[in-house]
């Protein structure tokens, strides 16, 4: 098959392009990699595709991508002949665009929180917290100020591949002690998620709601 | 400093929906505020008997709320009705969650945790509510007000009533600003931390979405200067003013 993604079933990058290759009927074939505890994706054969040595790793033919967000935003792209997870039009592109680098660069703390907290990987865990307490804050206000306009998703009235990039940090943020008590707004877009055809969950989201 | 008996706020109403459930804080102990499918509010012990989890991470079905454990039931009066791992058992009645009084009132979900406080009267409703949001801070009650009574706020339907702040009843404040009346419910969450839930007396046909959109930066500013805030030393607002 002319798409592989290169996956790790506990890793949240990987669980969006999970999200998304799902929630947009994307066939496509999985290969298995060994990164807790082996490490596999910084080794020679991963590193030539990703210098990095992070997960997710996308080929489609001769492209080979790395980076949840450019892997959804290349997916969308590509494959999504409704343009609806990654729209054109002027502010529904702005946003989309705003959000997904939020979702890659300020919430990525909370990746590294939950790291810590489950494979113990450095840093300081207290401050890891509340950082990706403050980052799951932003997200709290964004969706309550979009309520108020009757606005569903993050960068518009449907779903886009922002909401994707952004669903795992706050569906797994138990996992690293930020419980969802203090964001109503993120629990209904949550629940409202969830409900969208091919939802898929991963280790750590509860398959009953 | 420990809790008055009477009610409390545990959050504003339009913050859950039906069928879903949420963990609160009150003193420093855990609770699960849940609405089954016909929209009856609950506040219950945050513990499932059988294993001590967390029934805020739980699932709503129909009137009763499962464990995400083991799916063990619980009925409205918080007695397990279900095992799945034992579907032919009579569950004993002694199997219960400690259940609290709830009502619903000035767009919030109100609960006392003490028997006594039963017998003191809820909060009276004023009528339609439009719910702005609620805010938590590391601060007690008493802080939450300080900051209420220091920040500024502008009307969003203008008026003549100047800025005052009076309590309504126990843990209920009203703030009027010109044309509008918030209505202010406090949470003493633990020692350290608070809640306010804001939410506005009037119509959803004068409030919703500008005049929310508009109350809701109020909160933001509000939680800034909170957060910003430190107890010795601050700076006054007129030397950063100069400084920039």
């Amino acid at each position: 098959m002319a798409l592989v993604l290169y996956n790790y079933d506990l890793d949240e990058n990987c669980y969006k392009v999970r999200l998304a290759l799902s929630m947009l009927n994307i066939g496509h074939e999985t290969v298995a990699v060994n990164a807790f505890p082996g490490r596999e994706q910084e080794t020679p054969p991963f590193l030539a595709m990703n210098p990095m040595g992070t997960l997710p790793i996308l080929k489609d033919g001769d492209l080979t991508l790395f980076g949840a967000e450019a892997i959804l935003a290349h997916l969308a792209r590509s494959q999504d002949g409704t343009g609806r997870w990654l729209p054109v039009d002027r502010d529904g592109f702005a946003h989309v665009m705003q959000w997904l680098v939020f979702a890659a660069g300020e919430l990525s703390v909370a990746t590294r929180a939950r790291a810590n907290a489950l494979f113990g990987t450095p840093g300081d865990e207290a401050a890891l917290r509340a950082g990706a307490g403050r980052a799951i804050g932003a997200m709290e206000d964004a969706m309550t100020v979009n309520g108020f306009a009757g606005q569903d998703w993050f960068a518009g009235a449907v779903p886009t591949v922002a909401d994707v990039a952004l669903f795992p940090a706050f569906a797994l943020s138990r996992d690293f002690g930020v419980d969802h008590d203090e964001y109503p707004a993120l629990r209904k877009w949550a629940r409202r998620f969830r409900a969208i055809p091919g939802f898929v969950t991963m280790p750590g989201i509860p398959d009953y709601h | 400093m420990s809790m008055a008996p009477g009610w409390h706020p545990v959050a504003l109403s339009g913050s859950l929906d039906p069928g879903t459930s949420a963990g609160t804080h009150l003193d420093g102990r855990e609770y699960v505020v849940w609405r089954d499918n016909s929209g009856v509010a609950q506040v219950w012990e945050d513990r499932c008997p059988h294993r001590g989890m967390k029934l805020s991470f739980g699932f709503v079905r129909g009137d009763h709320i499962a464990c995400l454990y083991h799916g063990w039931q619980f009925d409205r009066g918080g007695r397990c009705r279900y095992i799945p791992a034992h579907p032919d058992l009579e569950v004993p009645a002694t199997i219960t969650v400690p259940v609290f009084a709830t009502t619903e009132a000035c767009g919030m979900i109100w609960t006392t945790t003490k028997a006594e406080a039963e017998r003191v009267a809820p909060p009276p409703d004023p009528g339609e509510t439009v719910p702005i949001g609620s805010l938590h801070a590391a601060c007690g009650t008493e802080g939450l007000l300080d900051a209420v009574r220091a920040m500024p706020a502008a009307p969003y339907v203008a008026g003549t009533a100047g800025g005052e702040l009076s309590q309504v009843v126990g843990t209920l404040w009203r703030l009027t600003v010109a044309g509008d009346a918030l209505l202010l419910g406090l949470q003493r969450l633990d020692d350290a931390r608070s809640a306010l839930h804001v939410a506005i007396e009037g119509s959803a046909a004068t409030y919703a979405g500008a005049g929310q959109a508009h109350w809701y930066q109020w909160i933001r500013a509000l939680r800034h200067r909170l957060n910003a805030a430190p107890a010795v030393g601050a700076r006054p607002a007129a030397a950063m003013a100069e400084a920039v």
